[in-house]
This record gives structure tokens, sequence and C-alpha cells, in this order.
């Protein structure tokens, strides 16, 4: 039998700026194993825990850390922990990417979408395949994890709705002057994670340019084990076209976009 | 050493915790970081005659001490049942109980027939889902449709059958009455206390069907007390649910008058919660010399 409860220590708790912040937590388990596109489901003092994506992990130092965005009560909570504080965490959970096989992988963030892509990133560069991080933020205020992003990634581009970045307008349109620059290649992939009016925009470019895209979709959870059936999506079964009702937690949180049903 | 094990009519559990239908899917997820061999019973997601997309999401919306649910009785129809979960739910060693949601008497009749075929080991028949629009939470309201549907799937299934009641009535012992009074082995209550949340910002409800059932801690004053009315109005045994968190809440229940408990919300937070529930309540018994976990039936002594 495997464990899937454990005890994690925060080790730090980083301010990004006034909504963001990411915690670094000790777990040996959960850094092993996890992959890129999985989550941890976080106690907090509400009622439920809380789902986040995992941002990064350290295999030598058994840590791994988690991007968060102040949302409600329950993120709130967690803006205010400090260093030495216990939390029991669910995880690795979720079905993560699927980047076997590629030779390019471009990520295309938005909003907290941005830190389950960073390891996306920090994965591939490990692995030496190629890779292009696209991030599109509201305004320069909001722009988490640049320079993390342009060390990351073999190249990095930046949108700003309000401009003062390398491309105005949204991380789809990023995307787009990012497809004409680089030019047709075999192997490349495009992954995504944020708002879903963004991921679906990302997905037309990538179904348009001809590649594969893969989203990372959310929707309200309970459990994140499976068993409750709350944090379902709509899926199309690509031979029949029958749509089913699959659970964001367990044949989640990523998805071929194709399948999904919009 | 406390004896642990409960009889409920014809069916003996090692012991009086049961994982609640909808909260444990058919025990799949679980059995990776649980030995299910060490719970009473399982009862399976509600099933319907034909597969059930259920609900559009949101289905969940938090509350304080719970949350509220619109699954919609999401399955994949008797049929995958019977041929894919029954038979991995019965290698799991423990008791396994299907929870029928018919959206009618026809269909409910026609699911216990079906499954009286199977080795299952018990029929739950829910009476009391909040969350579709047919069937269900209807009949449960209505004392002569309890007796009518009761009386009906009785009559094809000799596996023990038990009634889920809802506790959205007037009355919910008048509602186990007539489930005692058409055969029913025992009562299992309570289901969900449909209610509404709201988000104020977009002034919509958070859950896509509007109203959903309330669960969790929150409700289990209200459980205790149906719990406790229902023992003193019928003679079958009660298998009491709503907000048990622990150990010391299960004793609650059993000292209210249930038999059995079943953990329902508690898992969705803790995958342990049904064995650890276990291990409390045996605690409790062990720390105040209880020979059998059975005798806390009823013995709430009233002012």
């Amino acid at each position: 039998m495997q464990q899937i409860e454990w005890d994690c220590t925060i080790l730090e708790n980083q301010t990004l700026n006034d909504q963001f912040f990411i915690l670094t937590l000790q777990g040996e388990a959960i850094s092993q194993t996890a992959q890129p596109g999985q989550f941890v489901n976080v106690s907090c003092q509400q009622f439920l825990r809380r789902p986040f994506g995992i941002m990064a992990v350290d295999r030598t130092a058994g840590t791994f850390q988690i991007g968060i965005q102040v949302k409600g009560k329950g993120t709130m909570e967690f803006k205010d922990l400090r260093a030495g504080t216990v939390v029991s965490v669910l995880g690795p959970l979720g079905h993560g990417f699927d980047l076997a096989g590629y030779r390019r992988v471009i990520t295309v963030g938005g909003g907290t979408g941005v830190f389950p892509l960073y390891f996306v990133q920090e994965h591939c560069r490990a692995a030496g395949v190629e890779t292009v991080a696209v991030c599109g933020y509201r305004s320069t205020q909001d722009a988490i994890l640049v320079d993390e992003f342009r060390h990351v990634a073999s190249k990095a581009v930046f949108a700003s709705d309000s401009g003062g970045m390398d491309v105005e307008g949204h991380a789809a349109m990023a995307l787009d002057k990012v497809l004409e620059d680089l030019g047709p290649a075999e192997g490349t992939v495009v992954l995504t994670c944020g708002p879903k009016i963004m991921m679906q925009a990302v997905a037309e470019r990538a179904a348009r340019a001809g590649l594969p895209c893969q989203v990372s979709l959310e929707e309200r959870m309970g459990c994140g084990i499976g068993i409750c059936l709350v944090c379902v999506c709509k899926i199309k079964e690509q031979e029949t076209g029958a749509i089913s009702h699959q659970r964001c937690c367990v044949e989640g949180p990523v998805f071929p976009a194709e399948a999904v049903v919009w | 050493m406390v004896n642990l094990s409960v009889q409920i009519g014809s069916l003996t559990l090692k012991n009086p915790v049961i994982a609640a239908s909808g909260t444990f899917g058919f025990g799949r997820e679980m059995k990776q970081w649980n030995d299910l061999s060490e719970l009473g019973a399982i009862s399976s997601k509600g099933l319907t005659l034909n597969p059930r997309l259920g609900n559009d999401p949101p289905r969940v919306a938090e509350t304080t001490g719970g949350l509220l649910n619109s699954v919609g009785l999401q399955n994949p129809g008797l049929q995958i049942f019977i041929e894919t979960e029954l038979p991995f739910m019965k290698t799991l060693g423990t008791t396994i109980i299907a929870n029928i949601a018919g959206h009618s008497l026809e269909e409910n009749v026609a699911m216990a027939e079906q499954l009286d075929a199977t080795d299952l080991d018990g029929i739950e028949l829910n009476l009391s889902c909040p969350n579709v629009s047919k069937g269900c939470m209807a009949f449960g309201s209505s004392a002569p449709m309890i007796e009518e549907v009761v009386r009906a799937v009785r009559a094809k299934t000799h596996k023990p059958l038990w009634v889920k009641l809802t506790p959205n009535v007037t009355s919910i012992a008048e509602m186990a009455i007539a489930a005692e009074a058409a055969g029913a082995d025992a009562v299992s209550l309570i289901n969900t206390l449909l209610g509404l949340a709201i988000d104020r910002k977009t002034r919509r409800p958070i859950l896509r069907n509007s109203t959903g059932g309330l669960s969790g801690p929150a409700v289990k004053p209200v459980a205790l007390r149906m719990v406790w009315d229902v023992y003193r109005a019928v003679q079958i045994p009660i298998i009491g649910m709503g907000g048990i968190m622990n150990g010391e809440d299960g004793i609650e229940f059993m000292l209210a008058g249930a038999t059995a408990i079943q953990i329902g919300t508690a898992n969705l937070i803790k995958p342990t919660a049904c064995h650890d529930v276990i291990t409390e309540m045996e605690w409790i018994a062990q720390s105040e010399n209880m020979a059998q976990i059975s005798q806390y039936t009823g013995l709430l002594q009233p002012w």
C-alpha cells in the first residue's frame, strides 16, 4: 500500500508581490515522485483542503514548492504561514503532462498557471529538451517568475495586457509571435495552464499550427483523490465522440486539448 | 479486547464503521492506501439502471463546517457495476452494499431484481438524494410512497435491505416507520440536508445546480437528533451518519440509537478517516470497559 498523506514542514514562505507567494515544503516522498503537472491538496483551517500545482521539486534536498495566489479564506491563511509550521499534504496527485518523446516544449501560462509550467521547464531543461516559455500577465506589476523563466527556458516571451513587456496583449497572442519566429518543427508540443479562456485560445492556435496541445484544467475540488466526483470536466472521447464527466483530480488535471469540451 | 462486531438483521459486520455511499467510489481509489478488509462495510456509489453523467460543475461549495454537493448521481450504471465493480469490491474482504437510487419505482425494482442474482451482501435503497429532479428524495419525503417503493423492492430481493432516508422532511420517524412496515431490514440516516450557497459578487448560486446537499460536522446535531427520533419509533436497526469525523462522534451516534455508523464527508479530507474512526471507537470502548461495542446502542439517558 502507498502512503498518500504526509505531514510537511514549511521551510520558507516567499512573498512575490501582494497577491502571489511561494511555499517551500519538506517532503521527501512528494519531491521524489512528483511529475510536472501534478498537484498537492493541502489542509488549512477551512473545511476542505486546497489544491495547488507543484511548482518545483528538489530531489536532493527532499523539498518541493507550490505557488499560491490569494483568492479566498484558505489561500489567505497560507499567506500568513511561517517557516516551521506543519501542514497535512495529500500528494502527489493527478495525471500530469505527457512529455515523453517531444523535442521542443512550449509552455503558455497565465496567472497561477505559470507555477506548474515552471516545473515543466525545469524538468525539460534537466532532460536536455528545448523549451519556450510564454507567460501572460495583467500588468508588469503582476509579472511573477520573470527572471526564473528567462533563466530556465531556452527562450522566454512575456505578455502583459497593459503593455510594457515583450507583447502587449494576452499569452495566446504571444504564442502567435513565438510560433511565427520558430517556424515548424517536428516533435513540438504546446502545454498550457491558466484561465480557461486563455487556454482555449492557446488550444485553437496550437491546432491551427498543427501542434499537439495539452491543457491543465481546474474545477472546484473536493477530495483531490477521486472519490467524491465533484471536480469533473466535460471530456469528449476521440473515437466515439461521446461526452463524459472526468475527474480533474485523477484523469486530469492535464487533458489533451482536443478532448476538452470548452 | 472489545468485540467490535455488530448485527444488522441477518448481516454481521466486523465493526460498526461503514464507508458511506458517494464518498468512497467503489473502493478502487481508497484501496491504494488503505486495507479495506478492516472496514465494517462499504456502500457503493449511488447506482441507477442506466449510466448517468450527473450534474454540470461546479458541484461543490464549501460552507461553515461542511460542504454542499450536487454531483447528481454520476455513475456507470447497474450493468457495469455488476460486471466490473462488484466483482472487484467482493475481493476487498469486507461487506459490500449496493446503494441504488432509481428515478422510479420500476427502476428500483428492476435493479433490486438484478442484484438479487449476484453475490452482493446487501442493498441500500436510496430514497433521499436531493440532487436529481426525479425519484429519490421525491419518494423519500412521503411515507405512503416509501412504503410502496420499499414493499415493491422487498418483494424482488432476499438480500438484506436498508432504506436510506432524507432529513428534508417534517418527521423522519414517520418515514422510518413506513420503511419498517414495508419490510426494510434497517434504515440509514441521514442523507444530506438541502441547502444553497451564494456567490455574493456574481449574485449566483455557487453550485451549477443551484441547490445541493449539506454534509459534514455542520449537520451532526441534526443527524443525532434524527437518529434518536427514529430509535424511539422503530425496532429495526439504525445506521447513523451525518458529520462523523472521529471515534467520539461515532460513539455519540451509537448512544443515540445507531447500531452501525457511516463515514462520508470525512473521507474527502482524510483518506484514512474510516480506519481512524474504528481505532478511536475501539479505544473509547476499551477505556470504558465495554465488552462489546454494540452495547452502546441506545444508551443515551435523556433528561
